[in-house]
């Protein structure tokens, strides 16, 4: 089974280093062979919320962040892995939390969501070797949505 | 990080967000509409056409222009959004709020 493992030390410039790989692996990787666009973009979108989340939000302890990203296809879906050595928080509560206090057109606040809506199934949990990884899958016939209040 | 504008019309311009917009440039972004509202443009169209990346804090720089001229009876659209604005439209049902149109001209002729 094709397997994409991509290691990042540091989050100085991480997204762009992340976006960058992306593009190359849109374009002509036979990896994503099979898998439809709109699965790719939902995988993107749900990495880069996280790795997002990461940068602003995570506690690393003055360690240097490393992060391991692993993507998998599985039968037209896609499968991915985020492991890195933060000191973890608790997801579920927080995702709950952003749900409880929504806004309507909410300025802040929605990127747990956001992950939690583009995903299938999401879990995120302590690997017991000292780092916490964080996984999901996308499919885009899922047809889910962040219901954003609008009034 | 800057957001080319051009004039599209009494009280509109046209926004070209560009590569990303995200939690990177989002400060940016509210800075600069800020500044066209101020100055009374009420009608914002965003350019998506090159857009890899519209995340969250994005989106919400968008609801918070979009709250701001909400009084005014401004309004914000989008157009020619690219595959991963498009996914974040339709993930987020924001199409209920914010026009879309294909293209930037067919976006300024609405205006008319």
């Amino acid at each position: 089974m094709d397997v994409i493992r991509q290691h990042f030390n540091g989050v100085t410039g991480i997204v762009e280093r992340l976006h960058a790989l992306f593009d190359t692996w849109e374009c002509g990787h036979s990896f994503f062979a099979g898998v439809e666009p709109d699965t790719i973009q939902l995988l993107r979108l749900a990495v880069h919320e996280w790795v997002a989340n990461l940068v602003q939000h995570a506690d690393f302890s003055g360690e240097e962040a490393l992060i391991t990203l692993e993507i998998t296809p599985i039968s037209g879906r896609l499968r991915c892995a985020i492991e890195d050595n933060s000191c973890g928080f608790p997801f579920r509560e927080r995702i709950e939390y952003q749900r409880r206090t929504l806004t309507p057109f909410p300025e802040r606040g929605m990127g747990l969501l956001l992950l939690n809506a583009a995903t299938d199934i999401v879990e995120y949990a302590a690997t017991g070797k000292g780092s916490n990884r964080l996984v999901f899958t996308v499919s885009s016939t899922a047809d889910s949505c962040l219901d954003i209040p609008f009034s | 990080m800057n957001f080319p504008i051009e004039q599209a019309g009494q009280n509109a311009v046209v926004i070209r967000v560009g590569a990303s917009l995200d939690f990177r440039n989002a400060s940016d972004f509210k800075a600069i509409v800020q500044q066209q509202v101020d100055t009374g443009i009420r009608r914002f169209i965003l350019d998506f056409s090159e857009t890899n990346v519209l995340d969250s804090t994005g989106l919400g720089s968008i609801f918070s222009l979009h709250r701001n001229l909400s009084s005014s009876n401004g309004h914000v659209m989008f157009a020619a959004a690219s595959r991963p604005v498009q996914v974040v439209v339709q993930l987020t049902r924001t199409y209920k709020v914010f026009r879309q149109f294909s293209s930037v001209e067919a976006a300024v002729q609405s205006l008319e």
